[in-house]
């Protein structure tokens, strides 16, 4: 029993290997990431194949995920947004899955890594980067001019940029943060559960009845997790969804 | 199993449509994940302009440009957080939650 409210995040090497002078060891972490990839694709791949007119209950879950990502890109970022339903698709798709999996007793939750989720930021800011200059050349520099009298622009365009660069650090520590404190209060009181039952050996017996407490209030964190699970993948797809639009429309958004 | 009839289904569809209807809206981001997001992005701005400000004085062998780069960085925070409230308010306004008459309401 893991004591250690941290142990749970401990990225451990299962097949190590070394190339070229990198440790690119096979760890738990790779392990969970082939899970969530592959449960994925099989779960989409095998839902999409029925493709009847009155859908089975997969086919349903995977034309509502459809839906409901298509609807997102549609509100954020409007037709023009729909080209990149795939990728958009991809990232909510795995986040989603990494919190999910991340909730089962036992497993490891990829998204409490900031290794992991500051991978996918990066990702999405190239990607909103490329699409800005592919579509608008040099003219998206403009993105970092707001309209605004000249004398002003000198403080302005910095804080405009430091703005940008502050995008893929928020997008990452956001979802990290949250799937690490769900997870570290998850445990904590898990703790609590057991420090208290022990008691019962202990010469105070009496204090091993109020273990219930901490216990309910599990089912409880439990069920918020879920929700914040969910949530966060939604605000990380809706997030790249907006940033995607700004680079495409060069928006002023003051 | 029978293939159902055309108009059957569209029958289904509108009724699914119905039964959908206004929430098929995201789930409400609770206040306590919107003073999440706002924290984070005020301290992200922060130590990302001074982060940027450490590395630039390292470059240049400066002094001063942390002391610049955060103060900057703190401003990119402010402005990101009244961003984030700006759009969730944009989000709000598209679904307005019913009104609630106030009877104390005088003015």
């Amino acid at each position: 029993m893991a004591i250690n409210p941290m142990a749970q995040f401990e990225v451990k090497t299962l097949l190590p290997l070394h190339i070229g002078g990198y440790d690119v060891s096979f760890t738990n972490q790779s392990l969970w990431m082939f899970i969530i990839v592959g449960a994925g694709s099989l779960f989409l791949y095998i839902a999409a194949t029925g493709r009847s007119l009155v859908p089975s209950r997969m086919q349903s879950i995977a034309e509502l995920s459809y839906e409901f990502v298509a609807d997102m890109i549609h509100s954020a970022a409007g037709e023009d947004g729909l080209r990149f339903f795939p990728f958009i698709f991809t990232i909510f798709v795995f986040v989603l899955l990494s919190n999910f999996f991340g909730l089962i007793p036992g497993s490891f939750t990829v998204t409490s890594q900031i290794a992991v989720t500051f991978a996918l930021a990066a990702v999405v800011i190239l990607m909103v980067i490329l699409t800005g200059f592919l579509t608008h050349g040099i003219g998206f520099l403009k993105l970092f001019v707001p309209k605004a009298p000249i004398y002003l622009l000198v403080l302005l365009v910095p804080i405009e940029i430091v703005s940008f660069l502050t995008r893929p650090i928020s997008l990452s520590v956001r979802l990290f943060a949250n799937m690490l404190a769900g997870h570290t209060m998850l445990k904590v009181f898990a703790f609590f559960v057991i420090a208290l039952g022990a008691t019962l050996a202990s010469p105070k017996p009496w204090f091993a009845p109020l273990s219930i407490a901490p216990l309910f209030l599990i089912v409880a964190i439990t069920a918020l997790e879920i929700l914040v699970a969910f949530l966060q993948a939604y605000v990380f797809a809706i997030l790249t969804c907006i940033y995607l639009n700004e680079a495409l429309q060069l928006h002023e958004h003051h | 199993m029978p293939a159902p009839e055309p108009e059957d289904l569209r029958a289904l569809g509108e009724k699914i449509d119905e039964a959908r209807g206004a929430d098929s809206r995201p789930p409400p981001q609770g206040a306590l994940g919107v003073a999440f997001r706002f924290g984070t992005e005020l301290m992200v701005g922060l130590g990302v302009g001074a982060g940027i400000g450490w590395l630039l004085d390292r470059w240049l062998h400066t002094t001063f440009l942390i002391v610049v780069m955060t103060i900057l960085g703190a401003a990119a925070g402010i402005l990101n957080v009244m961003r984030a409230a700006k759009e969730l308010n944009a989000e709000a306004a598209k679904y307005p939650a019913p009104a609630v008459k106030n009877d104390d309401d005088e003015e």
